[in-house]
C-alpha cells in the first residue's frame, strides 16, 4: 500500500494540508481521494497548503489550487522552505509563510491585516531574463536583476547586486518608498506613480552604488555616499 | 559505457547552435569517441545539411518514435570519420510530433551504444527547446556578443535552472576581436557578467565558417583556421581537459604598433 503522502487537517489556524516528499502524480491523486472521503466535512472552506522542502513553480501550485477548487476549496496560502517555492506562491497572489513560522500559530486574520510594508522578502539569487518576484511588501535580493527580470514590490527594493531590470516599487506604499542598488542601470524603474530610465550615456567610469526615490513627483538617484 | 547526453541550445536563433552541434561531434569523433548527433528542429531541420548528410537521410527521429522504423535504421553513419552518426529531423512534420519522453527514451537506447549524443536544440523556448533538453546531462549555451542574443540566452539560463538542467555552460560565438577593441561590440567579460556561468569556448567569427556550411563540410575537417581550434579545444574540454583559451587580439599592423608605442599602451 502507497504510503500516505498527503495529510489533512485543522488547526486554529484553519485547514492545513501537508504535502510529503514523492511522486508528484501520485500526491495529486492522493489529495483528491482524501477530499472525496470528506468532501462534505471541507467544503466551502479555505486551506493553506505545506509542502516543506518540496520545490514547485506556478503549474504545479496552480494543480493543486485546482484540485482543492474541485471540491469547493479555496488555496489561500503555501507555507514552504524553498526560495523558489516562495517566489511561485507570490507570483500567484498566494499568502506565504515559511514552515516553521506556522507554529507560531498566528491567525489569519492578524496575517492578512498586517501593514504590507512590514514584511520583507527576501531573494538569494540572480533575476533572470523573464523571472518575475511580486509582493505586497518589500523586496532585498542578494545578486543580480538581469535586463528582462520583473520586480513588483508594494514597498521597498534593494538589491545587493546590479539592477539591469525593471522594477516597480511602492505599488501599493509610494511613501518613503525607494529603489537602491550597487549599479542603477534600469530598464525602467517606476516608483509609486513615477518613471524613468537609466541615461542613455551609460558608459561609466567606476560603477557606484545609488539610491532611487521620488521627489517633486519625479524620480531622482543619488550616489550613496555620506557626505 | 553510458554515454553522456549533451544539447546544444541558445534561445536566439542564428546563433551557431548546429555549426557548433556539427563541429563538437565531429571534433569527439575524431578524438576516438563514438558520437551521434540528433537534430531536434523538427519541421526546420538543418543539421543534416550543414553535415552534408541530407540525400544519405532514408528515416527520421520521428519515424524512430513512431515505430515506423528501428533506432539502427535511421543512424546515418558519416563516412569521413570513424565513429560519427546523425539522425536527422523530419521536414515534413513539427515539434508537436515529439514529446519531451520520447526523447528521453531514444537517449536512454543510445546511451548504451554511444559515448557522446549531442541534441541540437531548435531556438525558441516552447515544445522544441523542452524536447531537446528534458534528456540531457549537460547543456551548453550559445551565444552571440549581442545584447538581443545575450538577453535570450539569459532566458534560457533561467528556464535551464528552473527545470534542474542548470547551470550549463557558455559558448560565445562569433566575436570579432577588432571590434571588441573599438568598443563597437560586447567583450567576453561583460556577457560572462550578465550571464553568470562558466564559459567553456570563445569562436571568432570566421568566413570560413560560412563557405564551408555551405558545401556542407564541417569546418573542422577543411582547414586549422582559429574557429577550427577553438571547436576542438571545447571538445577536449568536454572530455574534462583544462586547455588555455585561444588568444583572439586582432593582426596588428606596424604602424598600429608605433602608434600604441607612442601612445604608452
Amino acid at each position: 500500500m502507497t504510503p500516505e503522502r498527503v495529510t489533512i487537517k485543522g488547526t486554529s489556524t484553519g485547514i492545513v494540508v501537508t504535502i510529503g516528499a514523492g511522486n508528484w502524480k501520485t500526491i495529486l491523486r492522493q489529495l483528491a481521494q482524501k477530499l472525496e472521503q470528506r468532501a462534505s466535512f471541507f467544503k466551502g472552506g479555505r486551506a493553506a497548503v505545506a509542502v516543506g522542502e518540496r520545490l514547485l513553480n506556478t503549474e504545479e501550485i496552480e494543480a493543486l489550487g485546482a484540485v482543492l477548487a474541485e471540491h469547493q476549496m479555496t488555496m489561500w496560502a503555501v507555507y514552504g522552505d524553498a526560495a523558489e517555492t516562495q517566489t511561485a506562491a507570490k507570483t500567484l497572489g498566494l499568502e506565504f509563510e515559511p514552515a516553521d513560522a506556522q507554529r507560531k500559530q498566528k491567525s489569519p486574520a492578524r496575517a492578512a491585516s498586517a501593514r504590507p510594508t512590514e514584511n520583507v522578502t527576501t531573494i538569494r539569487r540572480t533575476l533572470r531574463s523573464g523571472q518575475t518576484v511580486e509582493t505586497l511588501g518589500n523586496v532585498v535580493v542578494i545578486g543580480d536583476v538581469n535586463p528582462g527580470a520583473v520586480i513588483k514590490a508594494g514597498g521597498y527594493v534593494i538589491i545587493w547586486g546590479y539592477l539591469r531590470g525593471t522594477v516597480y516599487a511602492g505599488a501599493v506604499s509610494p511613501e518613503n518608498a525607494f529603489v537602491a542598488a550597487l549599479e542603477l542601470k534600469p530598464v525602467q524603474l517606476i516608483i509609486g506613480d513615477a518613471i524613468a530610465r537609466a541615461p542613455a550615456d551609460d558608459h561609466r567610469r567606476t560603477i557606484i552604488p545609488e539610491i532611487a526615490f521620488v521627489q517633486d513627483g519625479q524620480i531622482i538617484a543619488e550616489a550613496w555616499n555620506k557626505k | 559505457m553510458a554515454g553522456k547526453v549533451i544539447t546544444i541550445t541558445s534561445g536566439k536563433g542564428g546563433v551557431g547552435k548546429t555549426t557548433t552541434t556539427a563541429n563538437l561531434s565531429a571534433a569527439l569523433a575524431i578524438a576516438g569517441n563514438k558520437v551521434v548527433a540528433i537534430d531536434a528542429d523538427i519541421g526546420l531541420r538543418n543539421l543534416d545539411v550543414v553535415m552534408g548528410l541530407e540525400n544519405r537521410i532514408v528515416y527520421d527521429l520521428v519515424d524512430v518514435i513512431e515505430g515506423t522504423c528501428r533506432l539502427k535504421q535511421a543512424l546515418i553513419r558519416d563516412k569521413r570519420v570513424e565513429g560519427l552518426y546523425l539522425i536527422p529531423a523530419a521536414q515534413t512534420r513539427d515539434k508537436t510530433a515529439v514529446s519531451p519522453e520520447d526523447m528521453v527514451a531514444v537517449c536512454d537506447e543510445l546511451r548504451q551504444e554511444f559515448d557522446f549524443i549531442l541534441i541540437d536544440s531548435p531556438a525558441g523556448i516552447e515544445q522544441g527547446f523542452k524536447n531537446a533538453m528534458s534528456p540531457a546531462d549537460r547543456v551548453l549555451i550559445v551565444t552571440t556578443p549581442e545584447i538581443s542574443a545575450v538577453r535570450d540566452a539569459d532566458r534560457i539560463i533561467g528556464l535551464l535552472e528552473a527545470a534542474g538542467k542548470g547551470p550549463g555552460n557558455l559558448i560565445i560565438n562569433r566575436l570579432r576581436a577588432d571590434m571588441v577593441q573599438r568598443g563597437d561590440m560586447l567583450d567576453i567579460s561583460d556577457v560572462v557578467d550578465v550571464l553568470a556561468i562558466q564559459l567553456i569556448g570563445v569562436i571568432p567569427d570566421d568566413e570560413a565558417i560560412i563557405i564551408s556550411t555551405n558545401k556542407g563540410v564541417p569546418v573542422i575537417f577543411e582547414n586549422n583556421s582559429t574557429s577550427s581550434q577553438a571547436f576542438k579545444n571545447i571538445s577536449r574540454r568536454l572530455g574534462g581537459e583544462d586547455v588555455p583559451f585561444l588568444n583572439l587580439q586582432p593582426e596588428t599592423s606596424f604602424f598600429q604598433k608605433l602608434v600604441r608605442f607612442w601612445n604608452g599602451n
